[in-house]
């Protein structure tokens, strides 16, 4: 494939995202280890009540505050790594010297979506199982941690690239969606949608971020449970039509 | 193929900010132009003429509000998949932390070549536009004029039927302004079809056969640069007296707002070092002779200045 000569490259011009996002990863790290050091319970795991008892609520809430962010470091490194994806190069001339080539744009950003989703998955792949062998005493969550960031890349790479493809803005847009659909499924589970015209919720949430699904895949990796495969490949598929709209919108695009 | 039209602008309009085609700044408006295969043509004009506009719009990079455009007889994007094009923008820019070589690599593999050839024509573009001592270097870090000669290297890795270069001596010294004059001049004999959009007139008279003159997006004039049956013109300036001098170069012409100086022409160097010598044994003093370079700037004005 041609546009592999690209690869080297795409990651060098993100080494900095790339660094920023292994000091994020090492602060987790940091954590888990004070916390393995300071508050090691019976069966070799991190104990909270230790930990609340040597450093009161705030090192106790913080280490919890960590473990929730912990689950989402995977949708952190796709927005960071992926953000621009199409539009930094429009707005910089970039993407015209690459439309110039005999080459399709929709391989030379495939390919970048490729590289830039495994750099994501390998950082969240190292970090996350690590992190719960230092906190549970050399136990993990097993492949329902894969299957978590892999749902990620494809479910956020895929909204990030279609936005990508229409505006400068596209991982904020994307977060700022995240964030949305996070406390829309959280209203709609307490129930306080109730009032809404008929088809609203379902509509709304259906536009939104698959965040349901998450939930219940962030669910399986918490609670070490068997994997729900259908709310992945909800995920995956929402992630799929992204990615389609996004190469559709691409081909008929200004660059 | 020489003869057929490689580029061709059917009645083409651009307008940004349009809505449903309505509205909007135009920055182009009705252009119809052939260009030939295997011609040289420069596009000349003001700025905000509409130059970079159409050479977007030529390669796909923006589509027409109205009309249509056409590259080998095919839908731009659809010629340019198929058979690719050189091309230095106005503004050549790379991600600052690519360096030189790879990037080179790199964009030789999307012209389509295995890993072997793609590094073979990487380090060739990096010896014929100097680029050696700096191979290692980040883009970043290039100078201005450094950057514009690895701009004119990725344009010309691969060997495309269609050139263009947008402004592509713009912050290169002399010597690479004349190396360059010969790249253009090897790829013209190659019979490649080349456009190139510039501020230097002296520039584009000499590497183009033709210039569109463009002015508020609008095709005010397509100049012939071609040496008028065959000859070519000269820029004579003669101190004191012009004694015989319709005699030695019949058609000589005054050049306005310099007296003294006189547009002649001459088939070659030999016929114009005859006519010089006719002049001097008639008694003229000749302070200086040299291409016309300064013609096209002369009709450029005379185009202009008609309209505005």
């Amino acid at each position: 494939m041609s546009a592999l000569g690209l690869v080297g490259l795409e990651l060098r011009a993100r080494r900095r995202r790339l660094l920023a996002l292994v000091a994020f990863a090492a602060v987790f790290l940091a954590a888990a280890i004070t916390g393995r050091v300071l508050a090691t319970g019976e069966h070799g795991q991190v104990d909270v009540n230790t930990l609340f008892l040597v450093g009161g609520l705030p090192l106790a809430s913080g280490l919890l505050v960590l473990g929730w962010i912990l689950g989402r470091y995977p949708l952190v490194a796709v927005l960071v790594l992926m953000a621009g994806l199409v539009s930094y190069d429009r707005t910089e001339g970039y993407a015209r010297v690459y439309a110039v080539r005999p080459t399709s744009l929709l391989r030379i950003y495939g390919l970048r979506f490729l590289t830039l989703g495994a750099a994501a998955f390998a950082l969240s792949a190292v970090l996350m199982p690590t992190f719960d062998l230092i906190m549970l005493g050399g136990e993990w969550a097993g492949p329902a941690t894969f299957v978590l960031i892999l749902a990620y890349v494809i479910g956020y790479g895929g909204l990030v690239a279609l936005l990508s493809v229409w505006t400068r803005g596209d991982a904020w847009i994307a977060l700022l969606l995240a964030l949305v659909s996070l406390v829309w499924n959280a209203l709609s589970q307490a129930g306080m949608l109730a009032g809404a015209p008929p088809g609203t919720v379902e509509l709304i949430t259906f536009l939104l971020p698959p965040q349901a699904q998450f939930l219940r895949l962030e669910g399986a990796f918490a609670d070490v449970k068997p994997i729900p495969w259908d709310a992945f490949a909800f995920i995956a598929g929402y992630g799929v039509v992204m990615l389609a709209l996004a190469g559709l919108s691409l081909a008929g695009r200004e660059v | 193929m020489p003869g057929t039209a490689m580029i061709a602008f059917e009645a083409v309009t651009k307008r940004f900010g349009a809505r449903r085609g309505r509205g909007g700044v135009e920055a182009l408006s009705s252009v119809t132009l052939e260009v030939p295969a295997g011609e040289a043509w420069g596009v000349v004009g003001p700025n905000g003429a509409g130059k970079t506009t159409l050479f977007a719009l030529l390669l796909g990079f923006l589509h027409p509000t109205e009309g249509r455009v056409r590259l080998g007889g095919a839908a731009p994007r659809r010629y340019l998949r198929r058979h690719g094009a050189s091309y230095l923008p106005e503004r050549f820019r790379l991600p600052p932390e690519w360096t030189v070589r790879p990037t080179l690599v790199a964009l030789a593999r999307l012209e389509g070549y295995d890993a072997a050839e793609a590094r073979r024509r990487a380090d060739q573009a990096i010896e014929r536009f100097g680029l050696g001592p700096h191979a290692g270097k980040a883009v970043g870090a290039l100078s201005h004029g450094l950057l514009q000669r690895l701009g004119l290297a990725q344009a010309l890795l691969g060997e495309h039927e269609l050139v263009v270069l947008d402004e592509p001596t713009e912050g290169l010294d002399p010597l690479w302004r004349i190396r360059f004059r010969a790249v253009v001049e090897e790829l013209r004999r190659a019979g490649r079809t080349v456009l190139l959009a510039s501020h230097d007139l002296a520039e584009v008279e000499r590497l183009a056969g033709k210039a569109v003159l463009l002015e508020r997006g609008h095709v005010r004039e397509i100049l012939d640069l071609a040496p008028t049956g065959g000859e070519r013109t000269y820029r004579l300036e003669l101190a004191g007296e012009a004694p015989a001098l319709e005699e030695a170069f019949p058609g000589a012409e005054p050049m306005a707002g310099a007296p003294g100086v006189y547009r002649v022409r001459a088939a070659d160097a030999a016929e114009l070092s005859r006519r010089l010598a006719a002049l001097l044994d008639a008694g003229a003093v000749v302070a200086s002779v040299a291409p016309a370079t300064e013609a096209l700037e002369e009709r450029v004005r005379r185009a202009l200045g008609r309209e505005s």
